[in-house]
Parts: structure tokens; C-alpha cells; sequence
């Protein structure tokens, strides 16, 4: 299994548009722009969500209310993220599959902190209808904000390990 | 007189202290990063409704008064963070052109953003937001944007950071 992803990285590593990408001076900074512009997007709107989750900001707009004006850039955000790292990884696609620190980003960090920001967003208006933000609220917008913390801490050790 | 203290800075003991271990370097990035994307998603988000992009029901200074104290928190973590990285190569970027250059963009970028919140509520209570509010807007993202492109390159062009 992991031979077969070995070598469906170095044969995305080896395509034209990569090869290029990786022997030009001016390509790649534009590339990395693009996967922190999407960034700013997803993780702005996400910590200004899970912020209201905590209960920053309740006297003025719901959660449910928030989450709804948020949604669309927040999603913007993400697709322009993951086209701008997909193309950063198949730059060095062999190499960052066998990195621990990006091992434990996309395997673990990221699809959990994901679940947990779609499971939020669909029960924003749920906890919108309560008097006070419920407890399992606080809890679950403290701990999206923690793991999305977590996916910064693992993607800047990337170089480190 | 700049360099003699850009020299004293790097030299100041708790910039040789932060900077010599590892550990506090990446704690640094990670806080420069995170604060950075809290701060141009939160931004951008109410530059872009101000544009027409988002919930048609929803207006500018309404979500701004949600989420400025997550960009004003993203402002200062990030400023704070990005002058001890500074700090801590000051005399490298003396003759750096690269980041002076990306000093005054973020500089031009925080006061449209201070003009904007200064003025979003305001132009709620109007028919139609002004079509300078719009240009100013448009600036704040591409000088936003540019922040980032000129952040990403100046390693790439100058060999600092």
C-alpha cells in the first residue's frame, strides 16, 4: 500500500506542470500565496465561529446567524487552500509523505478538525434556539479551535523533523 | 544610526535568549502564522461583503462588529510575533529592499483597515455602500494579498527569513 502511494507521488512529482513549477524561481512563492490566502479564508472564519461558539460576541448575531454568513467564504477559503497546498505537495510529494509531522497533519490532525467544523456548522442552529449557548457548544468550539492550532503547530514542524 | 540599532536589537538579551532555541522559533512561527490568517480572513471577509461576495442579507458593519476582535487579536499576535522574528536577523534585513517594501504594504494594508471599521457602520444606514468604500475595500484585500506574496518571496529573493 504505501509502495503504491510512493509511487503515485513521484509520478505526480514527475508530471510536466510540476516539473515546472518546481524549476522556476517565480512560481512557487505565487503558489504558496495561494495556499495561505485560502488559509487566512478557512482559519479566519473558522476561529471567528468557534470564538462565537465560546461565547465572544453573543449579544450581537447568533451562532446559527454567523455561521450562515460565514459559510460561503469559509468554503471559498478551504478550496483555495487545498489547491494551493496540493500543488506545494506534489512539488516534493515523496518527501512529505514520508514526514511524521505531515503524516500526523493529513492523517490525523486534519480530517478530525474537519469533521468536527462540519458537525459545528450543521448544529449551529440547533444551539442558536437555546436561551444560553450550551456547554457541549463551548466544549466542541474550544476544541475545533485547539485542533486547527494543532494543524499549524504540525505543518510548521514540517521542516524540523 | 538604524543599523547601530538593528545591532542592538539582535544583540538585546532576550532576542539572543528567544532566538537560540529552536522551540521558541517554530512557537513564533506558529503564533506569526495563526495570528496572520486570523487577521486577513477576518478582514477579508468584511472587505469582500462590502464588494457584493457573501450572505445578500447580511451587512458589512454587522459582521464587522462580530469579528474585528478576532482580527485586532490576529493584528497584534502577528505584529508581535513578526517583530521578535525580526529581531532576532535585524542586521539582515538592513539592506533587505524586499522588506521594507513589505513593512509599508502592511503598514498602507492597517490603515484601510482602520478606515473601514472606522466607517462600516455607517454605510450600512446608506442605500448602497459608496463606490470609494468599494475601491478601498478592493486595496485592503490586494495590499492583504500582496503582504502575503512579499512575505512568501523575500526568502526566495533575498536569501533572509
Amino acid at each position: 500500500m504505501y509502495n503504491l502511494l510512493l509511487a503515485l507521488c513521484h509520478w505526480l512529482q514527475n508530471t510536466p506542470l510540476v516539473l515546472w513549477l518546481y524549476g522556476s524561481n517565480w512560481a512557487y512563492p505565487p503558489v504558496q500565496a495561494t495556499h495561505f490566502t485560502g488559509l487566512s479564508l478557512w482559519i479566519g472564519t473558522n476561529v471567528a465561529l468557534d470564538l462565537r461558539l465560546l461565547g465572544l460576541g453573543k449579544g450581537r448575531q447568533t451562532i446559527a446567524e454567523l455561521s450562515d454568513a460565514l459559510f460561503i467564504l469559509n468554503w471559498a477559503g478551504f478550496a483555495i487552500a487545498i489547491l494551493g497546498g496540493f500543488l506545494l505537495f506534489s512539488v516534493s510529494a515523496t518527501g512529505y509523505v514520508a514526514n511524521p509531522a505531515f503524516r500526523i497533519k493529513l492523517g490525523i490532525l486534519l480530517p478530525v478538525a474537519l469533521l468536527l467544523h462540519i458537525v459545528n456548522q450543521r448544529k449551529a442552529r440547533v444551539w442558536s434556539q437555546a436561551a444560553e449557548t450550551p456547554v457541549l457548544a463551548k466544549v466542541a468550539g474550544l476544541a475545533e479551535l485547539l485542533l486547527w492550532l494543532s494543524v499549524a503547530i504540525a505543518a510548521v514542524s514540517i521542516p524540523f523533523v | 544610526m538604524l543599523f547601530a540599532a538593528f545591532n542592538w536589537l539582535e544583540h538585546n538579551s532576550w532576542i539572543v535568549a528567544i532566538d537560540s532555541t529552536a522551540v521558541e522559533s517554530a512557537v513564533l512561527l506558529i503564533v506569526h502564522y495563526f495570528g496572520f490568517f486570523l487577521l486577513v480572513g477576518s478582514i477579508a471577509v468584511v472587505n469582500l461583503r462590502l464588494l457584493g461576495v457573501g450572505v445578500p442579507g447580511e451587512t458589512a458593519g454587522r459582521l464587522g462588529k462580530q469579528i474585528f476582535s478576532t482580527m485586532w487579536t490576529g493584528l497584534v499576535l502577528s505584529l508581535l510575533s513578526g517583530f521578535i522574528l525580526f529581531a532576532g536577523s535585524a542586521t539582515q534585513y538592513y539592506n533587505n529592499q524586499v522588506f521594507y517594501l513589505k513593512v509599508l504594504i502592511v503598514l498602507l494594508a492597517i490603515v484601510c483597515t482602520v478606515i473601514i471599521q472606522w466607517n462600516v457602520s455607517s454605510w450600512d444606514r446608506l442605500p448602497a455602500v459608496p463606490v470609494w468604500a468599494k475601491w478601498l475595500a478592493f486595496v485592503s484585500i490586494a495590499l492583504w494579498i500582496g503582504a502575503i506574496l512579499i512575505g512568501v518571496e523575500i526568502p526566495g529573493l533575498t536569501g533572509v527569513g
